[in-house]
């Protein structure tokens, strides 16, 4: 007779989705937060109303952040830097939701070794490895 | 692409989870505090318009674009990337960061409720994480380094391109009926085999488990590193492909396929993302309504879901997408090759 029970789930693919879940839950509220920090800074080095302006007029990525008061092209460490500007929160925050992924390939990874899923433990590992890699800026074009 | 359909079916999860309500409770109050108490700043060459209601005009955009993604079953970024590159001058890195957020944050709001219900495949995902990941990574690597020796010669190329490819698609979703709920395959590689790639899920249309086998798997992975390249490379992300990779060449269960799509894009697409962030690419205050947008449509989507005539919206869709493969053809060879094309 065929079985009516549901099937277990892979505790694994649990951890890996909670953690996820929750963290872009947290991002989105620091993106909130970064959005509103944003609008009400006064002498900020990057204002809202410049960078959208200078996004919709078309001008380059590099153009924008030169001619900005900030004269750099920002990347991770100078959004770490000025993390409590309003601009440099919500990329932050986006970030955050981004990365989430990271704790939770590794922490799905030792639910798998243990439970007998060895090779997928191990692709897990090293896709963990490539998504940290990826934030570090060493490869590069 | 219909799988993604009946798969987004089983996110009713969404009316018990009071943490998204508060979350859409915040973003709401959070804009309303904006447009009534900040004074806003026209911008330039926009009479009439503040900044403030640019975030909040891409915020209802960004809802609308998950809430027809959702119903049409693709992702967000093959809407959103399109039509921001045919018919707005901006800077394409600045758009294809942002498609690529438009792209994996309903993926990864979705990831938990999925994961919870079982009906996204932990192997699968991990299996297709590492193409996805490196061709990901590699396409957006591509796209910055044709945009910085490049210039505008790139942008033309990359909206050509894009032009065609976005045809294909629409194409694609033309002769889309193939896909199939319980696909049957005779033979499973043998990688298949030696991973023990089968697995069972609750289906609760028929009340029963449904147990599946996966197929071709070296033909999966070569197809998923395509597909992760293409999203990396113009921002689309590829929930337009991935679902067809699993469901018709891996045999895997539409529903299964859906579930582990969006939530194989949302990992693939988090490696894609970074070295538009370390070139500056990625604007805060631009993605943030667009991300916002995404995880709250993406669960109003789901609600509409159940009431709608999905088949217009693929409809609709199918006639953007041919629309905005024209236009973006049209200024692809404009860029390219200086003649004017007079389309609006």
């Amino acid at each position: 007779m065929p079985s009516t029970r549901k099937p277990p789930v892979p505790v694994s693919g649990i951890v890996y989705g909670e953690i996820i879940y929750w963290g872009t839950c947290l991002s989105a509220l620091l993106v909130l937060f970064g959005t509103i920090k944003s609008f009400l800074e006064t002498n900020s080095a990057v204002s809202v109303n410049y960078l959208l302006d200078a996004v919709l007029s078309g001008k380059s990525v590099e153009t924008i952040w030169l001619s900005s008061k900030l004269q750099q092209v920002p990347n991770t460490s100078i959004y770490l830097a000025t993390w409590t500007s309003g601009e440099s929160l919500t990329v932050i925050g986006i970030a955050m939701g981004v990365l989430t992924v990271i704790p939770a390939i590794f922490l799905s990874a030792i639910y798998l070794w243990r439970s007998n899923n060895h090779i997928f433990a191990i692709v897990a590992l090293i896709s963990g490895l490539l998504t940290m890699v990826a934030p570090s800026g060493l490869i590069s074009p | 692409m219909v799988g993604y359909r009946s798969g987004v079916e089983t996110m009713s999860w969404t009316k018990r989870l009071p943490e998204l309500q508060f979350l859409i409770l915040c973003t709401l109050c959070c804009y309303a505090f904006l447009e009534l108490f900040i004074t806003p700043n026209q911008l330039s060459g926009f009479s009439g318009i503040s900044g403030i209601d640019l975030i909040l005009t891409s915020f209802l955009l960004s809802v609308l674009v998950a809430i027809v993604s959702v119903i049409a079953g693709v992702g967000g970024g093959v809407i959103f990337t399109p039509l921001m590159l045919a018919f707005t001058s901006i800077d394409t890195l600045i758009i294809r960061s942002t498609g690529l957020v438009v792209a994996m944050f309903s993926g990864l709001v979705a990831t938990g409720p999925f994961m919870r219900k079982g009906l996204a495949d932990i192997k699968l995902v991990f299996l297709g994480a590492l193409p996805i990941l490196i061709g990901g990574f590699g396409g957006s690597l591509a796209a910055i380094y044709l945009s910085q020796h490049l210039g505008e010669t790139g942008d033309s190329l990359v909206r050509l391109m894009l032009g065609v490819l976005l045809m294909g698609i629409a194409v694609v979703f033309v002769l889309g009926g193939a896909a199939t709920e319980y696909p049957k395959h005779s033979e499973r590689s043998k990688l298949a085999i030696m991973l023990k790639l089968r697995h069972m899920y609750w289906e609760d249309s028929l009340q029963k488990p449904v147990k599946y086998k996966v197929h071709n798997v070296r033909t999966a992975i070569f197809l998923l590193f395509i597909v992760g390249f293409t999203g990396g490379f113009f921002g689309l992300g590829g929930g337009w492909a991935v679902v067809p990779v699993l469901n018709l060449v891996m045999s895997v269960p539409l529903k299964v396929s859906a579930a582990t799509s969006g939530v194989l894009l949302a990992m693939g697409n988090s490696a894609a993302i970074w070295p538009y962030i370390n070139v500056g690419a990625l604007i805060g205050v631009v993605a943030a309504p667009w991300m916002l947008g995404q995880i709250i449509g993406g669960i109003m989507g789901a609600h509409i879901l159940a009431s709608i005539k999905a088949a217009f919206v693929r409809k609709v869709l199918i006639v953007m997408l041919f629309a905005t493969s024209i236009k973006l053809t049209a200024r692809g060879i404009e860029g390219l090759f200086g003649i004017s094309i007079p389309i609006i």
